[in-house]
């Protein structure tokens, strides 16, 4: 009975997942920077050091090309390996072992190996910690072929999506917002706090979630800006505008369909990230609807970072990363 | 007869000297039921998070000290009003 009445953070939702795959299966293992007797320094891996020992939870040098390397290297051979690059942004120093190695060995060896890794990462801002710790990057790692790309908004996502991520069989990327997770020193907004089932659950890749219906104006988002969409939500639904918050939970696959049942609905779309403007999310969603529901389309709006460095001044880093009234504005301007 | 959820019996061994810490996280909402030992909350002490448990099972009837506010060591954080 208390079960179903526990509300975990996502970062615990994220361990409780993990910690039932390391039990279920001995070729899972973690690895990465302070994963081990810090517990990750978003809690990704908090407690998990002294469940698994080691050998399962091991710190690594600070080389990504290294322990990424590594990793993909195991999964070649058959384990398990979940690898965290601690933040997003620091993708540039492995690429080569992300993108050519990592995304496409199954490709490159026709199908003889395949790479069943998980990449875990921290994205996002809203702290002050400035233009090289503070990117998204959604669209950089969305756009290679190879990997699928998952990004939780909610505990109960986080924890559905980490069980399949561990489970398929291909390079998945988990991409989980810091602001999300639950800190202490970054408490989350109200939202991604959810009950979560004791036991295991998949929540399968390419199905996006209505996390509000409307009949007005569509607004698709991902991650820490789903709360922010949902908090615009209540702000215009007492103006008389009713809108649909689709998240799309994975943009590797993309639920195609559901984006465009809900603009084949409303008409109006507004598409949201916390990533940078061009070449990424919001163009990708703006075309989608534009290439299949364009006789349904009355009005689009895009509501991004800019294309600039994020800037490590609070007040700078407010006003480009888009909050509630910047969707509300939006909105507004498309249900005119 | 209610009984207090308080992190002294939690707190940790090396910061005995510190008399403060915040509530990070509840885990579970007003009128919830509570198993003994059950994590009902994380509080944070000199930036090391630390889960307090429930000291009896029952219903948690109230909460005393919010998400992100301040207590001091021994001050009840929530009553249970016990099964």
């Amino acid at each position: 009975m208390a079960d179903s009445e526990r509300e975990l953070t996502m970062s615990r939702a994220m361990v409780d997942a993990i910690a039932h795959e390391m039990r279920e299966n001995e070729e899972v293992f973690y690895m990465g920077e302070d994963v081990a007797d810090y517990g990750g320094i978003f809690d990704s891996t908090q407690g998990l050091l002294e469940e698994f020992g080691r050998d399962r939870i091991m710190d690594v040098p600070i080389s990504e090309t290294g322990f990424i390397g590594a990793g993909v290297g195991a999964a070649m051979e058959g384990m398990r390996p979940i690898v965290e690059l601690m933040f997003a942004d620091f993708f540039g120093v492995a690429m080569d072992q992300i993108y050519n190695n990592m995304a496409k060995n199954t490709y490159m060896s026709g199908g003889s190996v395949e790479v069943p890794m998980v990449l875990t990462t921290a994205v996002g801002g809203t702290y002050n910690d400035a233009a090289q710790h503070s990117q998204t990057l959604y669209g950089t790692f969305a756009h290679l072929p190879g990997m699928k790309v998952v990004v939780p908004s909610t505990a109960y996502d986080a924890k559905g999506l980490m069980h399949n991520a561990v489970r398929d069989d291909d390079p998945v990327v988990y991409m989980f917002h810091k602001r999300l997770m639950g800190l202490a020193w970054m408490p989350a907004p109200a939202g991604p706090k959810t009950a979560v089932p004791d036991e295991d659950y998949v929540i399968p890749f390419g199905e996006a979630d209505v996390k509000r219906e409307g009949a007005d104006v569509t607004v698709v988002t991902l991650g820490l800006h789903v709360h922010r969409a949902l908090d615009a939500a209540e702000t215009l639904a007492d103006e008389g505008v009713d809108v649909e918050v689709v998240d799309l939970r994975t943009l590797v696959p993309l639920d195609e369909e559901t984006v465009l049942e809900s603009v084949r609905k409303t008409g109006r779309l507004v598409v949201v990230d916390e990533d940078y403007r061009s070449f990424g999310v919001t163009g990708e969603i703006t075309a989608l609807a534009a290439e299949n529901a364009l006789d349904d389309l009355a009005a689009v709006e895009r509501v991004a970072m800019p294309d600039v460095p994020i800037p490590y001044a609070r007040p700078l880093e407010e006003e480009v990363n888009p909050d509630a009234d910047a969707i509300v504005d939006a909105v507004r301007a498309v249900a005119e | 007869m209610t009984v207090d959820v308080d992190a002294t019996s939690v707190w940790p061994e090396d910061q005995q000297d510190v008399a403060e810490a915040i509530v990070a996280n509840w885990f579970v909402r007003e009128g919830a039921t509570v198993e003994e030992g059950e994590t009902v909350c994380e509080m944070q002490v000199e930036k090391v998070s630390v889960d307090v448990p429930a000291p009896r099972s029952g219903e948690l009837t109230e909460i005393l000290v919010g998400e992100g506010a301040e207590f001091t060591r021994g001050e009840p954080l929530a009553r249970i009003e016990p099964a």
